[in-house]
């Protein structure tokens, strides 16, 4: 809502101002290097960048003036009014309205002229376009200098508008001028409106704020208004008339009884006749000001008579004087009390009431019994009430105590202290008591002495007097505990070993090594084996009858292959097979996966020469079925 | 010729040359002629009718060649052929154009390039006017662009002044009037021309 943010209206440039803002901001952000011998693409799109920038910056400028500005329509009647008044509704309307066509007519030429760009040949011709375009599109601002200069004046006059909420409890000060509405104001809320003896002092709405009844109430001063009818009343009239008309408040028709603001009773009450239609369904209050000059009882006749007409009619008539603030407080409290009430009325009356009336419940505890239970008030807070009353001097403290002894003061803590027998308060404390040591309970050497026991402790460690006894151990376990130890040692040699091998590039895994008879030996003798017996050894080199025995006798294919690599080497097209089954299928599948590679001739596999570039069957023949497509 | 008749070599007195004193008898009864070749009055007339026949605020125009009016376009398969050409500049097609199948165009002239309106200004009235364009009539450079209705720099164009209400003599209201484009109308987007009066 548009209502409270008339201060936030962005600032709206003059044409010149706004011309030059945008020219030099294209200028600024868009590149600026190009060259004849470009792609005529890319110089095509770099002229097409600085028209739809410049377009994007004015279309963006116009829409937050269109949509800062408030629409008559949405805003409250009560600021939709007084900016007709102010500003003429029509002018205000056509400005806007001016803006928007502008706006349009921008978009345009930036679209037409993008679009010509697209047939830009030449460095030249686009530049030449670019040109143009922006330079339209610049003059249709230059149009609008008027508008411009209308908006930005209307959106300095409303963001120094009052912030007058249409809603809210407010009292209204209408009446002559000169009759000491202002005075008024000053004297009820910190509002400092001019007070000055010529005519027309206020020469707008003013707001100043006042507290009541911990509520917030506005009040609200006007210029004056003077007796004539309703077309002849000139700006300033028409925003107090304006503000009568929309703002639901409480008046307080200010009457001048002295006549010192230059019109008589009469006039006043002729004018008071004239604008009581506006003071339809508003609380009413006549005051009549200036009473320090002359009072109502001083007044002839006639003119007590027609403030006995009000007080008939049933407007309440305060005398006030905003000199010696006689009667103010009571005309404001007055006011604010019937306004509460007829809010208070009007809600009631309307349909909202029922919503909330439906919800609320007023809950009141039911009489459990008959007993009379009365507020329990404790006998301190009454003492302390009484003597808040009384006004009796406190007790002595400490330090009045010091100031009354000066040099002689000593602060003798031991007299507050809360004991059974308080005649024991100043006597000396005993060292051991009931067999016990007072000091064990406060030792003020106690950090110290834990100290020595605990270098003590340490001592005794160290001597090993916390050490367990060995436990009896039988034959197992001294036999688990030596084969432990060696076999710790040994992990420690391999690992030193291992560290010595020189072990560079890949390593070569342990079963693809060749063992050497030597070291096998030496190991398993280390362990603990009998390797003595060379009989039975698989791995002996034997004497030439035995080989040659070995291989009459298997002189087929050997049926077991698992030897250790030692001795004869198994031929490699059968190593790693079973048996002849095996061995035949093995051979069929190499021979399978020849045949492709044999088939289409390839030396290898990276061989790729094709031997018939042009196959007559592909090339040949008309065009027909698709054969062609994939030539 | 009969021109070279027209153009006869008068012979009038030139007295100038006419010796004073002696003369030898030959040259008796001869006044100095000098041969001017005195243009006959048809010729005069001739020439000035040419010349104001067509007196343009826009006199001479650079033509503008092929090449920079029409720009070849590729098409085909494999975009071999070149037979058709699209206008460069702007042009103007009349209300009922409706465009040959694409397969058969030889000229292409583009929505983008088209163009209804021309501000034309009043010489006489110094008032400019955005009036529709009925035809091109000629184009300096070639018949071709005015059968095309390509508009140049010099281009004469014929545009409905109805909009001015101009009347003749005889009280029957003038609706149609010459114009002569007076600026690159590629370069600046619009058509600006001065109405021939």
């Amino acid at each position: 809502m548009a209502l409270y943010n008339f201060k936030k209206i962005t600032v709206v440039p003059s044409a010149k101002d706004f011309i030059d803002l945008t020219l030099s901001k294209t200028q600024r952000k868009t590149p600026t290097v190009i060259h004849k011998h470009y792609q005529i693409h890319r110089i095509r799109h770099f002229y097409m960048r600085k028209v739809k920038y410049t377009q994007q910056n004015y279309h963006d400028r116009l829409t937050q003036i269109l949509t800062d500005f408030p629409k008559l329509d949405d805003i409250h009647p009560f600021y939709a009014d007084l900016m007709n008044v102010l500003y003429d509704k029509d002018h205000y309307k056509l400005a806007l309205g001016q803006i928007n066509i502008a706006k349009n007519l921008i978009d345009n030429v930036a679209k037409d002229y993008v679009r010509l760009m697209k047939y830009g040949d030449s460095l030249y011709r686009c530049k030449q376009l670019k040109r143009a375009a922006l330079g339209r599109m610049c003059t249709i601002i230059k149009r609008q200098k008027q508008s411009l200069e209308y908006l930005e004046q209307v959106r300095q006059h409303l963001s120094r508008l009052p912030t007058i909420d249409p809603n809210t409890r407010t009292l209204l000060l209408c009446g002559y001028p000169n009759v000491g509405k202002s005075s008024f104001i000053n004297k009820v809320t910190r509002a400092d409106v001019e007070v000055q003896p010529y005519a027309f002092t206020t020469k707008s709405l003013f707001v100043g704020h006042m507290d009541y009844k911990y509520l917030r109430w506005q009040v609200v001063d006007t210029p004056g208004i003077l007796d004539h009818p309703l077309e002849d009343r000139n700006t300033i009239e028409m925003q107090a008339i304006t503000a009568l008309a929309h703002l639901r408040a409480a008046v307080l028709y200010v009457m001048d009884v002295s006549e010192q603001c230059g019109h008589s009773l009469e006039e006043q009450v002729e004018l008071f006749k004239n604008i009581k239609p506006l003071f339809a369904n508003k609380p009413l209050i006549i005051v009549a000001n200036k009473c320090d000059v002359k009072r109502i009882a001083e007044l002839p006749e006639e003119s007590q008579k027609i403030f006995e007409n009000f007080q008939a009619e049933g407007f309440s008539v305060i005398e006030t004087s905003t000199l010696t603030e006689e009667g103010v407080i009571q005309v404001k409290t007055e006011a604010c009390d019937r306004l509460l009430a007829h809010r208070v009325d009007t809600k009631m009356k309307g349909n909202k009431v029922n919503e909330v009336l439906n919800r609320l419940h007023l809950a009141m505890p039911t009489k459990r019994d008959n007993k009379e239970r009365l507020p329990f008030i404790p006998e301190g807070a009454v003492a302390r009430k009484k003597r808040m009353e009384v006004d009796t001097p406190r007790r002595k403290l400490e330090r009045d105590l010091e100031l009354e002894l000066g040099d002689d003061y000593v602060l003798d803590l031991q007299k507050y202290w809360d004991l059974m027998n308080s005649s024991e308060k100043y006597d000396k404390i005993p060292e051991i008591w009931e067999g016990h040591n007072i000091l064990d309970y406060i030792d003020p050497d106690i950090m110290r002495k834990l100290e020595e026991l605990e270098k003590e402790e340490e001592l005794r460690e160290a001597a090993g007097e916390y050490d367990s006894e060995p436990e009896s151990e039988d034959e197992e376990m001294m036999e688990i505990r030596q084969l432990a130890q060696q076999i710790r040692e040994k992990k420690k040699l391999k690992i030193l070993q291992s560290k010595e091998k020189d072990t560079r590039g890949p390593r070569m895994p342990r079963t693809a090594k060749k063992v050497q008879r030597k070291v096998l030996e030496q190991e398993m003798t280390d362990l603990g084996l009998d390797m003595t017996n060379k009989d039975d050894a698989h791995y002996v080199r034997r004497s030439r009858s035995v080989t040659r025995k070995r291989k009459r006798d298997e002189s087929e294919t050997p049926k077991s292959v698992a030897r250790s690599r030692s001795s004869s080497r198994t031929p490699r097209d059968v190593s790693g097979l079973r048996d002849e089954k095996m061995v035949k299928k093995v051979k069929t599948m190499a021979k399978k996966a020849q045949k492709k590679m044999n088939r289409l001739g390839r030396r290898g596999e990276s061989d790729r020469h094709i031997f018939d570039l042009k196959p007559k069957h592909l090339l040949a023949g008309k065009r027909k079925s698709g054969k062609t497509q994939r030539r | 010729s009969i021109k070279m008749h027209e153009k006869r070599n008068t012979k009038q007195k030139n007295d100038e040359k006419t010796p004073k004193g002696a003369v030898p008898a030959y040259l008796l009864d001869r006044e100095g002629q000098s041969r001017a070749k005195v243009l006959s009055n048809m010729i005069k007339q001739k020439r000035k009718e040419k010349a104001g026949k067509w007196e343009v605020p826009v006199p001479k125009v650079r033509a503008q060649g092929e090449t920079e009016v029409l720009k070849v376009i590729r098409t085909g398969k494999r975009k071999k052929k070149a037979w058709k050409r699209m206008v460069t500049k702007v042009c103007f097609v009349g209300d009922g154009f409706t465009r040959k199948p694409p397969k058969y165009e030889r000229f292409i002239r583009p929505m983008g390039l088209r163009f209804k309106k021309a501000h034309v200004t009043h010489p006489e009235l110094k008032a400019t006017f955005c009036l529709p364009i009925l035809g091109v009539k000629k184009n300096p450079s070639s018949p071709l662009y005015t059968t095309l209705g390509v508009i140049t720099k010099g281009t004469v164009i014929e545009v409905n002044v109805s909009e001015l209400g101009l009347v003749t003599q005889g009280g029957k209201v003038i609706w149609g009037k010459y114009a002569q484009v007076t600026n690159n109308p590629e370069n600046d987007g619009c058509i600006n021309a001065v109405l021939l009066v």
